[in-house]
């Protein structure tokens, strides 16, 4: 067996999402199979209800991912599963799966930390090597650089993340899900800027008064796109500012952007400014890979299982509570 | 003053403002003028560049009035978002901490944990207290700076949030003892603040640093 032919299963199952995709040494995505859980519109995600869909579908997802392209099957030499931070049952959905196909197929079996999958993934996609990191998603809103072993936080929010502020807010004004390009659409259509808090602390955010605030602005009856529009430029300006500092202080040569709100072309072309401003290259996670997906566990689990991540089957658990900066992650800076 | 009118040199280039050398009188002095923003919409973007403008001229005298070390506003210019003030000759903490000899080192955290003590026993916030905004003037004494984000609060809150922003910038850009120096500062703090006071502050800057994502409940 060839180096690059070593084949990492990535299973993820931390929030809405159920993800298998197979990835191979060099880190090219051979399949990426996703389903997501979507909950009616005005109701958030349900914990048990959201873990009793990727049960539904676990089995069907991961044949899917393993099937390839054609007649040839693709057999895995290391399973890797999202081990956290997530919903405690979801996140067992995916872990017992895992398990089940390591321990079947005598695989090594490899944890994957949710958010360092998304770097990793964005990493692999772009062409950052050592950067400032901003990772926007429904888990997280921070931004790291890479110190010795681990990733640091430099800045991060001290309440809610943005995804949660897109989302909530779309949840409370009845917008259909996902609520992220709901609110992304709804703000395109307006130009008019409402009178929103802005709470940047240093290198820092806090998000739940911007949330509170905008849904008043809809409740006193604002149109929900100024509201949409308002919300977006103040959070977004915000994020861009706090960035903007941390790339000053760092003196990095690269931003990365990466999690699922970096879908959202205003915060891309807003973080891109950044960049350009200080003479700093900008890679966005491309859009297909920037949400939820197997990929970014498979990815992650290529890497970690050539720096000696693997485990036994009784230290295979969920940490539904896991930091970032907790990970170890010698692979990076990448060569 | 219209500070466009200035024979200005171009000093240094920070996140939010441009600084330029210049002359006042017999002073020498720094303008610093906040700079377009072009992520931001424009009508956001003279909201907050005017806001701090102000905020800061007025935070600098009133930080001054209180005892606290900090540039002399020497003009302002609305117009042009800019502030004239004094000039502090020395270096920014962040660069030159870490190499101070260590007795030298420990007086100066301790002289920074007076100063934001003093800050806060005015009635005053900072806003943005990292190292990158303390000079370490030729004489050895800790200025601040950058006061664009401060306010007038006795919160606990926006105390602590000083506190927080101050230890998490020297735990990530330093090489330093991360214990040892806010052991230091907590000391300053306290001596110009008092017992009471200053373990309010303390305790809710503790919470403050545990308020990220996915901390455990241990």
């Amino acid at each position: 067996m060839g180096k690059s032919a070593r084949l990492c299963l990535g299973i993820e199952s931390t929030a809405h999402t159920f993800g298998a995709s197979v990835v191979d040494a060099k880190g090219t995505i051979l399949t990426n199979v996703n389903s997501t859980y979507s909950p009616p519109v005005g109701i958030g995600i349900h914990p048990r209800k959201a873990a009793e869909h990727h049960a539904e579908v676990a089995g069907q997802v991961v044949q899917q991912a393993l099937s390839g392209s054609g007649d040839k099957k693709l057999a895995p030499d290391i399973v890797s599963y999202s081990a956290g931070p997530g919903l405690g049952p979801c996140l067992r959905v995916g872990a017992t799966l895992a398990r089940a196909i390591a321990t079947y197929l005598s695989l090594p079996l490899v944890q994957v930390h949710h958010g360092v999958g998304h770097l990793d993934l964005a990493m692999a996609s772009t062409e950052a090597r050592d950067p400032l990191a901003v990772l926007v998603s429904g888990g997280h809103t921070a931004i790291l650089v890479h110190v010795g072993r681990k990733w640091l936080f430099y800045g991060e929010t001290q309440d809610i993340t943005l995804g949660n502020l897109l989302d909530m807010f779309a949840r409370e004004t009845k917008l259909p899900t996902p609520g992220g390009r709901s609110v992304e659409s709804e703000a395109a259509r307006s130009k008019r800027l409402l009178p929103l808090p802005y709470t940047a602390k240093g290198n820092d955010v806090s998000l739940s008064g911007l949330l509170t605030a905008s849904i008043r602005l809809v409740k006193m009856g604002n149109r929900v796109s100024d509201v949409c529009y308002s919300m977006q430029e103040v959070a977004f300006s915000m994020l861009a500012e706090v960035v903007e500092r941390s790339l000053v202080q760092t003196q990095k040569r690269e931003v990365l952007l990466a999690g699922g709100v970096a879908a959202n072309n205003r915060l891309k072309v807003m973080i891109s400014e950044v960049a350009k401003d200080h003479g700093a290259s900008f890679h966005p996670v491309p859009i297909s890979l920037s949400g939820d997906c197997g990929a970014q566990i498979a990815c992650s689990g290529q890497l970690a299982y050539s720096y000696g991540g693997e485990i036994s089957i009784s230290e295979s658990i969920v940490v539904p509570r896991w930091r970032l900066d907790e990970v170890d992650v010698p692979w990076i800076p990448l060569s | 003053m219209d500070t466009t009118q200035l024979d200005m040199q171009p000093f240094q280039r920070g996140a939010e403002a441009d600084l330029f050398l210049t002359k006042i009188g017999p002073w020498k002095a720094v303008v610093k003028r906040r700079v377009r923003k072009k992520y931001r919409i424009p009508q956001l973007d003279q909201r907050i560049r005017s806001g701090r403008t102000i905020r800061e001229a007025n935070a600098l005298s009133d930080a001054k009035r209180a005892g606290v070390r900090a540039p002399s506003v020497l003009s302002v210019d609305i117009e042009d978002f800019a502030i004239a003030m004094s000039f502090v000759d020395g270096e920014i903490a962040r660069s030159c901490l870490d190499q101070l000899p260590r007795r030298e080192q420990s007086r100066v955290l301790y002289e920074i944990g007076q100063q934001i003590g003093a800050l806060h026993e005015a009635g005053l916030v900072h806003g943005d207290m990292t190292t990158s905004n303390i000079i370490i003037s030729r004489n050895g004494l800790p200025f601040m700076l950058d006061f664009g984000m401060s306010s007038h609060s006795s919160d606990p809150e926006d105390r602590g949030t000083d506190l927080h922003l101050l230890q998490r910038s020297i735990s990530t850009s330093h090489a330093l003892d991360s214990r040892r120096s806010e052991k230091l500062i907590r000391e300053g703090y306290r001596r110009e603040f008092g017992d009471r006071q200053a373990s309010i502050s303390f305790l809710r800057q503790k919470e403050i640093s545990r308020r990220g994502r996915y901390f455990a409940i241990r």
